[in-house]
């Protein structure tokens, strides 16, 4: 450290030809930097740098969009099911692709119907989203228990899923999810939320 | 490390009359702008997750960190533009004890922003990445314990990384350890959201036809990493180059652009609140309720 500082010294007073006073507080500077004989232009490392830099950005965007049009589809394992719940989310939090209605008239099963009016964050679309996004989080768990068992899923896969949990970027309220316990249905809750959960599968049709 | 942060001060009063590439010279208010600008954002992002119960998960937790780096980047920025006024107005020695140790404790700050900031998105990758593949069992992996845990450890990491480095900034392998942990984040992060982005891309194909969709993804993903890569890179390859090439002319011009490549890391405090913490609705949310409710006082 000294010896930049007896450098700087020397610096300040060879260059101090337009102020009186100046000092340098460890000003770093090895010598004076010929610019002789330079073969390439002299800010050839700054155009260089940032035109690499650009090309690797737009060359990792074209990546990931051709990704979108070919490619093998995703294998279809025991956990796809469950994966799908977060894709939703995490797609529409990624950029809102998803419309609903569209989603809804594609799918012929009633089943991912209901899972997707409830766990698509869109709330600005359609009331019926509104109405989900509404109800508490273990009405949705609900709803969720409903419509599996009104599509006919065995019992395991059922308890399965009992003990699925929103992720985080979707909306609903966060502190049910606290404990597992809370998405264990009650009988009560299950009658309360019927009209609902039918009614919003009579919406979709 | 004090080299290579405050070797510009003394741009103001000098002229450096043996070189072609001029030191480029950013106006201190514009730097005061920006930094105050992402002092603010980072402040009301750290407020709205603690006033609110029901943001208080884990994935808050980590946008809080990264909110506390950007906060104490755009800080030390702050508190080091202060310094550099009071020098040029005679107030303070040059190199005496005081001043010594202030711009010692600014650099580890500097310094431990830059590794909190490494270290927070990486976490924040890691936890999408565990709430896309490991759904079923994401409350039991990140528990709220073990996220104060890990924010400690990195924290405490960052804190002593940050003080060695400063001790031991002239040293090579120091620059050499802070130069590869950019890269190394890097690729550490693109491979978590590419194999995110696959799934979700694969998921989409199954339920829809609609291509916008994943353009929409490939967008989100790319303007993610490209805000990354655009604001740190220049500053990182400034270290490089002040390490190994010093004298030679071209290295000389890149480094002449030392302020504009402070001045992006600044943006990047600026811009990560936007892309990170209010890309959640709840956060929004949260936020449109502090702002609504301070117009009733």
């Amino acid at each position: 450290m000294s010896a930049q500082r007896l450098i700087s010294n020397r610096t300040s007073q060879q260059s101090a030809s337009n102020s009186d006073y100046t000092w340098e507080y460890e000003y770093y500077e090895i010598g004076p930097v010929s610019f002789e004989g330079l073969k390439a232009h002299k800010y050839s490392i700054v155009i260089g740098f940032w035109v690499g830099l650009a090309v690797f950005v737009i060359f990792m965007f074209f990546v990931l969009t051709l990704l979108t049009k070919t490619g093998a589809p995703h294998q279809d394992n025991a956990e796809s099911s469950e994966k799908r719940f977060r894709m939703n989310s995490f797609v529409s939090d990624f950029g809102r692709p998803l419309e609903p209605d569209k989603v809804f008239s594609r799918q012929g099963n009633e089943e991912s119907r209901s899972l997707f009016h409830c766990y698509i964050n869109e709330v600005e679309r359609l009331d019926r989203a509104k109405a989900c996004h509404q109800t508490t989080a273990l009405d949705s768990d609900v709803q969720l228990q409903e419509a599996i068992r009104s599509s006919g899923q065995p019992e395991e896969e059922l308890n399965r899923l009992m003990k699925f949990d929103i992720p985080n970027f979707v909306n609903t309220d966060q502190n049910s999810f606290g404990e597992d316990d809370l998405l264990i249905s009650e009988p009560p809750i299950v009658l309360e939320t019927k009209p609902l959960s039918q009614t919003s599968h009579k919406d979709l049709d | 490390m004090k080299h290579i942060i405050n070797s510009y001060e003394n741009i103001n009063n000098t002229a450096r009359n043996n070189s072609d590439c001029p030191h480029v010279v950013l106006p201190e208010e514009i730097f005061f702008t920006i930094s105050i600008v992402g002092v603010l954002e980072n402040l009301i992002v750290l407020l709205a997750v603690f006033k609110n119960k029901n943001l208080q998960a884990p994935v808050y937790f980590f946008i809080c960190s990264l909110a506390i780096s950007d906060m104490l980047g755009s800080l030390y920025k702050i508190l080091e533009n202060i310094l550099i006024i009071l020098r040029n107005m005679g107030y303070l020695k040059p190199r005496g004890s005081f001043e010594t140790t202030a711009d010692d404790i600014i650099d580890s700050l500097f310094v431990l922003s830059l590794l909190g900031s490494i270290f927070s998105l990486s976490v924040i990758a890691a936890d999408r990445y565990i709430t896309i593949f490991h759904a079923l069992r994401y409350h039991s992996i990140v528990t709220m314990r073990r996220t104060v845990v890990v924010l400690t450890v990195i924290w405490t990491f960052c804190t002593g990384t940050g003080i060695t480095m400063v001790i031991f900034s002239h040293h090579v392998p120091t620059v050499i350890t802070f130069t590869s942990l950019f890269p190394l984040m890097l690729v550490f992060i693109l491979c978590l959201y590419v194999h995110m982005f696959l799934l979700a891309r694969s998921h989409t194909r199954k339920i829809s036809t609609l291509p916008r969709a994943n353009m929409k993804g490939a967008i989100t993903l790319t303007i993610l990493l490209g805000v990354f890569i655009f604001c740190w890179a220049p500053f990182v390859l400034h270290v490089l180059l002040m390490t190994f090439c010093p004298s030679n002319p071209y290295c000389a011009c890149y480094m002449s652009l030392f302020q504009v490549n402070g001045m992006l890391i600044m943006c990047n405090a600026v811009i990560d609140p936007f892309i990170y913490a209010f890309r959640s609705p709840e956060l929004r949310d949260a936020f449109k309720k502090m702002i609504f409710c301070s117009r009733y006082w």
